[in-house]
């Protein structure tokens, strides 16, 4: 794995003063779309340093794998979120009947809070980052075994297409 | 005696408060999160020891073995979708959400579901995150550990919110709003979001109103 950083910005921080304009050697931070151009930037940091807001931080271009899982810690993590997105389906399937209630907008937000729930446990299941070999495999075991025929097939294969191939020697 | 709310960790402290905790009405919920009375628990008694789950398949192959279903590679796909826009990458933001908009429409429906079903698969929740947690422990696994921590208190509140809508219906959420943590998934009834989320710290405008946003 490289030691290669990029600088991202974070908008909710970022009040303007645009000195990173200024120090940047490459013009990377300078863009239409206030998104630090990851083609451009070099890692030196000058931007996140100079930066009055702290908006700017750098992150490595190639992220670590996930820390392993036992499988008995994944087997039990799957069992509840296999619960709890049964638990959200019944709730927004009640929500959508009684919508525009007061039943309706508890369930509503039950079924996202169980959604953002199961999120977070399958992140610890061994999906947290979507560069890591785990999506690489799920990914390309849905391209070869399509759930159903109306399975977004093109949009798994782009991902693919997308995320970073793995390394040449996986060092687990 | 003091008595500790089991989803946020509020204390009431009966010396300090002058009113024994069995005397506070049947109504009243927790200052800080909602919570209701019944979600709260001396503070002495200690948990017994949870079984850890041991009947775990073999998932050496992990990938050939391990089925996941519709309704997790749903929720597995949202969650890449905005750890990409995290990492700002919007176009593989965009695709992993296609990919979850996908699994959530095949997700096959609950049969006769109702709000007793929904009551009773939160228990059913509640009552497994003891046996999550402890093989989180054995395993040393601290992320898992801190997923219980959260997701445990969030489903008690969900749990202790539909007991609160079996019991008086509309009439709880009259004057009110229903807010969500986007963060950790907890559930709030009041005017206004806290000012932090009670079970994942987070400042208010990471909350969103789910009713009457129209």
């Amino acid at each position: 794995m490289s030691n290669k950083k990029i600088a991202v910005r974070n908008l909710r921080l970022c009040t303007k003063d645009c000195l990173c304009l200024y120090v940047c050697p490459t013009g990377a931070t300078d863009t239409e779309n206030s998104i630090i151009d990851p083609e451009k930037c070099i890692g030196c940091g000058e931007c996140a340093l100079a930066c009055p807001s702290a908006a700017i931080s750098l992150v490595p271009a190639d992220y670590p794998e996930q820390q392993p899982k036992t499988n008995i810690v994944v087997s039990a993590l799957n069992a509840q979120a296999q619960r709890k997105s049964s638990t959200e389906k019944a709730a927004s399937q009640i929500a959508a009947m009684v919508a525009d209630s007061g039943l309706g907008y508890l369930l509503e937000a039950m079924a996202r809070s169980e959604r953002l729930v199961t999120e977070d446990i399958m992140r610890e299941a061994g999906y947290m980052l979507p560069q890591s070999a785990n999506v690489r495999q799920l990914l390309e075991d849905l391209v070869a075994n399509p759930p159903t025929p109306s399975f977004p097939i093109e949009t798994a294969k782009q991902l693919l297409k997308l995320l970073p191939p793995p390394p040449p020697n996986p060092g687990n | 005696m003091k008595y500790v709310c089991s989803i946020c960790g509020y204390v009431h402290d009966e010396a300090e408060k002058g009113i024994p905790f069995e005397e506070l009405p049947a109504d009243w919920k927790c200052p800080w999160c909602g919570a209701s009375k019944s979600d709260f628990a001396p503070q002495e008694e200690k948990e017994a020891a949870a079984p850890i789950v041991t009947d775990a398949p073999d998932l050496s192959e992990a990938h050939e073995l391990q089925k996941l279903s519709a309704g997790q590679l749903a929720a597995l796909c949202s969650s890449l979708a905005r750890g990409c826009e995290k990492q700002y990458k919007p176009e593989e933001s965009r695709l992993f959400k296609e990919l979850a908009d996908y699994f959530t429409a095949i997700t096959p429906a609950v049969e006769d579901a109702t709000v007793m079903t929904i009551a009773d698969a939160l228990k059913e929740e509640i009552a497994f995150y003891p046996s999550l947690k402890a093989t989180a422990e054995a395993a040393k696994d601290r992320g898992a550990q801190r997923v219980c921590v959260w997701g445990e208190k969030v489903t008690r509140m969900l749990y202790s919110l539909i007991n609160q809508y079996l019991e008086k219906g509309d009439q709880m959420l009259e004057g009110k709003d229903v807010w969500l943590c986007t963060v950790c998934g907890f559930v709030y009834i009041g005017k206004d979001a806290p000012e932090l989320c009670p079970v994942c710290k987070v400042p208010a405008w990471k909350f969103e109103k789910i009713s009457g946003r129209n």
